[in-house]
């Protein structure tokens, strides 16, 4: 398990309900987020957690027909109120399930976030690039061909490369959904250690199938199952044999799910 | 584990080896049916081509005899039965230019909202309703409207201006179709992943979208080139006239507001119009269009080989 954070609410959920058309994704959630935890969400599929990720830096706009209620506040300001929607993307690092290497070189890849930002000293470029693919565990197979394509590299490099470009915009706020699928172990294990350096300077919101995973590294876990927040609590408790709730500890022990 | 291994060797329900590849009745049938069915696709295909290779063979040797530089720079004279196609050629050069030049930015900026910004919504799909449809719409309808609203409406009279805003109305639908197709062959997640990191829409577009999707706009862009030329009811009524005389070799020598010759029309009054016309002289004019057609095609296919090679992902 990682360092002990502060207790400061970097993210505050209340009652958030989100619903696709008729379907409810999430259903009147409420949970707060410390800064610089590593917050593991464990669950099921389809019980919201990539919808949960979604809203807090609001793609879930993107979506057709969705509806968002309750509220999401980041640093005490509510993430609807705020006006440029960009800015608050900015904040946060999102890295999904499956890799996306942009059509880019790699270190093109990886500058894309800071040139958007406005950022085009070519010396703080090169510096950022080295520093977010050292931090995503790809430095070392990259750093001679950093001009070839980003899409070229397999799909484990890919996924590093995704991480490198979520860090690329010094986000405050890291959500990362299920992305050891698409990589070897030894290398997961390589970015478990880089999430809990990094612990030190972000917040991690960690979504993850691998319950084990959110056992190793994760302060707190939250077990979301049918689009409800069924415990949210310390890891010696969600992973002890008695947590707050029997189905945490049925689906911890893989009686189900 | 070894013991298994050879029991199920000498078991009855294990094909010998040797009797795996022996053709059974089964087997038989459906090479058969697969024969028959690559030899079908295959005489489609040929029936295809057969009669592009017929047509270019046959117009090429029936105009053999007079494509000469003089041909292509020297107006028609001798009441069309003599001279070459200078004034057609260069009014069909005209009125593809400036087609192209208003119906290319329009489609292509407006294909870009519509795919790129524009939300799923009564309105947006309204718009391309109206594309689908005006794409569909007959070349004689898109005259009789180019007529009304640019001829008398607009009062440009018969024109190069007047004929070219028909010819774009009519491509326009195409290349906003087009231009769709190609921004939208550009995976979403890329789109995603830029918004994740906070750039903008533009930002997304101008990085990543449109550099991936130019291949496919330019292509759709290029073969409105060749329909524009070849279109012929869309010019008649707006501008287009049975004779012009203009100074040869003047790439300059239309006004805007000018009435024209265009090779299309041309070849639609030699061959129909005029008695006496040299057969080599109506055959040079139709290689000429089908020449510049087939050539800005092949500039098509050759751009879209090239630019795919270079494809990023």
């Amino acid at each position: 398990m990682a360092q002990t954070p502060n207790t400061t609410k970097k993210i505050e959920i209340a009652d958030l309900t989100v619903r696709y058309g008729e379907m409810e994704a999430l259903k009147g959630i409420s949970f707060d987020v410390y800064e610089n935890e590593i917050l593991g969400v464990i669950g099921p599929a389809q019980s919201g957690k990539t919808t949960l990720l979604k809203t807090i830096n609001r793609t879930i706009e993107l979506e057709p027909s969705v509806q968002v209620s309750g509220s999401v506040k980041i640093d005490g300001t509510d993430v609807k109120s705020v006006k440029n929607v960009n800015q608050l993307r900015r904040r946060i690092g999102m890295v999904f399930p499956l890799p996306v290497g942009l059509p880019l070189s790699i270190y093109d890849n990886v500058a894309f976030a800071p040139r958007t930002a406005g950022i085009h000293n070519r010396s703080e470029l090169d510096e950022t690039v080295e520093r977010c693919l050292q931090q995503a565990a790809l430095w070392d197979e990259v750093k001679d061909r950093l001009n070839s394509l980003g899409t070229k590299l397999s799909g484990g490099q890919q996924q590093r490369l995704t991480i490198a470009r979520a860090l690329s915009h010094q986000p405050e706020i890291l959500c990362l959904d299920e992305f050891s699928i698409a990589v070897d172990p030894v290398t997961t294990m390589r970015i478990e250690d880089i999430l809990k350096e990094l612990q030190s300077q972000i917040t991690i919101i960690l979504v993850t199938n691998l319950v084990q995973q959110a056992r190793r590294l994760a302060n707190r876990t939250a077990f979301i199952f049918e689009s409800e927040l069924i415990e949210i609590n310390d890891n010696d408790v969600i992973f002890s044999d008695s947590p707050a709730n029997r189905l945490t500890f049925e689906y911890v022990n893989g009686t189900f799910g | 584990m070894a013991t298994d291994l050879n029991s199920s060797r000498t078991s009855p329900e294990i094909v010998a080896p040797q009797l795996m590849f022996t053709a059974t009745d089964q087997s038989r049938k459906k090479q058969l049916m697969e024969n028959i069915a690559r030899g079908i696709f295959f005489v489609m295909t040929l029936l295809m081509i057969l009669p592009l290779v017929l047509i270019v063979v046959y117009l090429f040797v029936k105009a053999a005899p007079i494509l000469s530089p003089e041909f292509f720079f020297t107006n028609p004279t001798n009441g069309m039965r003599a001279g070459g196609i200078w004034a057609p050629l260069l009014g069909t050069i005209y009125i593809v230019i400036i087609s192209l030049l208003v119906s290319a930015p329009i489609g292509v900026l407006a294909a870009v909202y519509l795919n790129e910004y524009a939300r799923e919504s009564w309105f947006t799909r309204i718009i391309n309703l109206a594309v689908v449809n005006l794409a569909g719409v007959p070349s004689i309808v898109h005259a009789l409207f180019g007529l009304g609203a640019f001829v008398y409406f607009a009062r440009m009279g018969r024109s190069v201006l007047a004929a070219s805003l028909t010819l774009a109305i009519m491509t326009l639908p195409v290349i906003i179709a087009s231009t769709k197709e190609a921004l939208g062959a550009v995976p979403m997640a890329f789109r995603e992943a830029c918004w994740n990191t906070g750039a903008t829409r533009w930002q997304t577009i101008r990085g990543i979208v449109l550099p991936n999707s130019i291949s496919g706009i330019l292509t759709g862009v290029i073969l409105q080139v060749s329909r524009a030329a070849g279109e012929t009811a869309p010019i008649m009524f707006t501008g287009a006239v049975f004779f012009k005389a203009i100074s040869e070799g003047d790439v300059l020598a239309y006004g805007l507001l000018d009435r024209f010759m265009a090779l299309s029309m041309h070849l639609y009054q030699l061959s129909t119009q005029v008695p006496g016309v040299p057969e080599a002289l109506e055959y040079g004019t139709a290689v000429v269009l089908l020449g510049a057609v087939l050539m800005v095609n092949a500039l098509a296919i050759a751009l879209r080989v090239y630019l795919r090679s270079r494809k990023r992902w």
